[in-house]
């Protein structure tokens, strides 16, 4: 049963006839983290306007010519437990984290690793952004690093990337990182 | 094998325009759509139907593929094949690719609910005939309403001036039939502005023999009056319930039309008092009209002739009254049946004229065979 969905499902994959690849990123991290300025930022939205997602967001961004699906999920406690329903398919997960939240450092480490063990996400490719940097408290990209064991992982490629989503600054060098590590080994 | 793709990609799409297709998948957004709005952000729930309607669609086709006998690898080339990638293809096969395709899915769904919300529209505005206020935001409907509403006026002012007209036009062939007219004809109806009864009250005073046409008559006024008020007033309330059925505003105006008729039953009463004391009242009202105080007695010949030719003028009107009412009471209906009635009885005798002449043609056709057949 399970292999002929597979199947049935490849191929309404193929009936689209579009020619374009697509990757599938899905985009977590705890609440207020600033996934969704993040979205915006990438679809060269304004990002004054945003405010808790209570659903989720979906917005198409073309990347080196490869159609990048991008789903942000609200980060909430109450929300979280959703977040597994996302995971299939997904070619990339990003996580985003408040680099001046330094009190919940713990609790974003937790559910990064849980994530990680996800079956749907084995061997996925991780990309972290270590947002608000624009802040003065805000922590290194290096440091964070150390504090979520990133250095542990075997499994998959893995990159953090220190940013602010509100001014774009280092979103970019993100994006390059994807293009060089996922889009190209795709085509 | 490439017939064998076309057939199956056929195959395929007359089951997805088939209602064994169509009807649950239909039945299942016309259920699910309602929490699907153009909000940018998207419930989480959005994700729930959409991995039901994948349960669905995945169901659906697999169960038609075992019925049909088209092996999944029948169906992977057929999709695979040029064919299958056809625009018109790719149309039918939209609810299937929307079990891949989030986006496409929630477009579908809230294409769907903004359908249902229209129909729901509809359905209200038929029902009630006006939307309720909290549903009418845009100046475009109050105006469309408004519009219906002045449009239903007219047509009833047009039709009561139309009655008006038909009865001064009547009116006018009389007083040029007897050869004299009083100004009070003209006036009056003028003045009251009401239906086609008021000049046969104004001639008759009360407290005469004549009292009780003269009440009857009044009745009718007053009954005329009341549709013509009425029926603009309640427009204005309740706009909608008459400017929606106009068959409804038919049988309002009915009652009113027939209700002189019913009254005018009393008519019969006093033709039998009258012979006498008609009469004297048709002299009594002629002299009362004319101005003179002194009984009839008492006048000049000349005077005395006036009045009687006043008085047989009131009698023939009186009469003419009455056949009116006759006429009235033989059509009872609505105004616009005695315009639909006679139409009838022609085309009948035309079609049964057409009938005789197509008659005639038979037996002159067949008398004419009947002629070569024995003369052969």
């Amino acid at each position: 049963m399970g292999e002929v969905q597979k199947g049935l499902f490849s191929v309404i994959e193929k009936l689209k006839g579009t020619t374009e690849q697509e990757l599938r990123i899905v985009l977590l991290g705890l609440d207020n983290a600033g996934k969704t300025t993040l979205l915006k930022q990438l679809a060269s939205e304004d990002v004054n306007t945003i405010t808790p997602t209570q659903g989720f967001n979906i917005k198409s961004v073309t990347c080196h010519g490869m159609k990048l699906n991008v789903w942000d999920i609200g980060g909430q406690r109450k929300i979280r437990p959703f977040w597994k329903k996302y995971l299939e398919n997904t070619d990339l997960l990003i996580y985003v984290i408040d680099s001046a939240d330094k009190k919940r450092f713990e609790e974003t480490g937790l559910e990064l690793s849980e994530l990680i063990d996800e079956e749907n996400l084995k061997g996925v490719p991780v990309l972290i952004f270590a947002n608000k940097q624009d802040l003065a408290t805000a922590s290194p990209a290096s440091e964070i690093a150390e504090g979520l064991n990133l250095h542990t992982y075997r499994d998959r490629e893995w990159q953090i990337q220190a940013c602010s989503a509100v001014s774009g600054e280092g979103v970019q060098d993100g994006m390059n990182w994807i293009s060089n590590n996922i889009v190209n080994k795709k085509k | 094998m490439a017939e064998d793709s076309e057939w199956v990609v056929e195959s395929i799409a007359g089951y997805l325009g088939s209602p064994e297709w169509v009807i649950p998948v239909t039945d299942f957004m016309e259920h699910k759509c309602s929490v699907f709005d153009d909000e940018e952000e998207n419930k989480l729930t959005y994700t729930e139907i959409h991995q039901q309607y994948k349960q669905l669609v995945e169901k659906l086709l697999e169960s038609y593929m075992q019925e049909v006998g088209i092996s999944e690898q029948q169906f992977v080339e057929a999709c695979s094949s040029p064919f299958a990638k056809s625009k018109t293809l790719q149309t039918l096969f939209q609810p299937v690719l929307a079990t891949d395709d989030f986006q496409m899915f929630r477009s579908l769904m809230v294409q769907k609910n903004v359908e249902l919300q229209l129909q729901a529209l509809r359905v209200i505005k038929e029902r009630n005939g006006a939307l309720p206020e909290c549903l009418t935001d845009g100046v475009d409907v109050m105006s469309e309403l408004e519009q219906r509403e002045m449009q239903i006026l007219q047509e009833v002012l047009k039709r009561s001036k139309e009655e008006y007209e038909l009865e001064m036009a009547r009116r006018e062939q009389f007083e040029e039939a007897v050869g004299s007219t009083s100004a009070c004809f003209h006036e009056r109806p003028l003045r009251n502005g009401i239906g086609p009864q008021a000049p046969a009250r104004a001639t008759v005073p009360p407290s005469n023999g004549l009292s009780n046409i003269n009440g009857t008559s009044s009745k009718k006024e007053g009954k005329a009056g009341d549709l013509k008020s009425t029926v603009p007033g309640s427009t204005e309330q309740t706009p909608g319930k008459i400017s929606d059925k106009p068959s409804e505003k038919g049988t309002k105006t009915l009652p009113a039309v027939r209700a002189p008729v019913k009254g005018s039953a009393s008519q019969p009463v006093p033709k039998e008092k009258i012979s006498n004391q008609a009469a004297e009242s048709w002299l009594e009202e002629a002299r009362k009209e004319a101005g003179i105080s002194k009984p009839f007695k008492e006048l000049s010949v000349a005077q005395q002739e006036q009045l009687q030719q006043r008085a047989e003028y009131l009698r023939q009107q009186r009469d003419k009254l009455q056949a009116m009412k006759k006429e009235q009471k033989a059509k009872p209906v609505s105004a616009e049946e005695p315009l639909a009635a006679p139409t009838p009885t022609p085309a009948t005798q035309e079609i049964s004229v057409e009938e005789k002449k197509k008659l005639q043609k038979r037996k002159h056709l067949a008398e004419k065979l009947k002629e070569e057949v024995i003369k052969k």
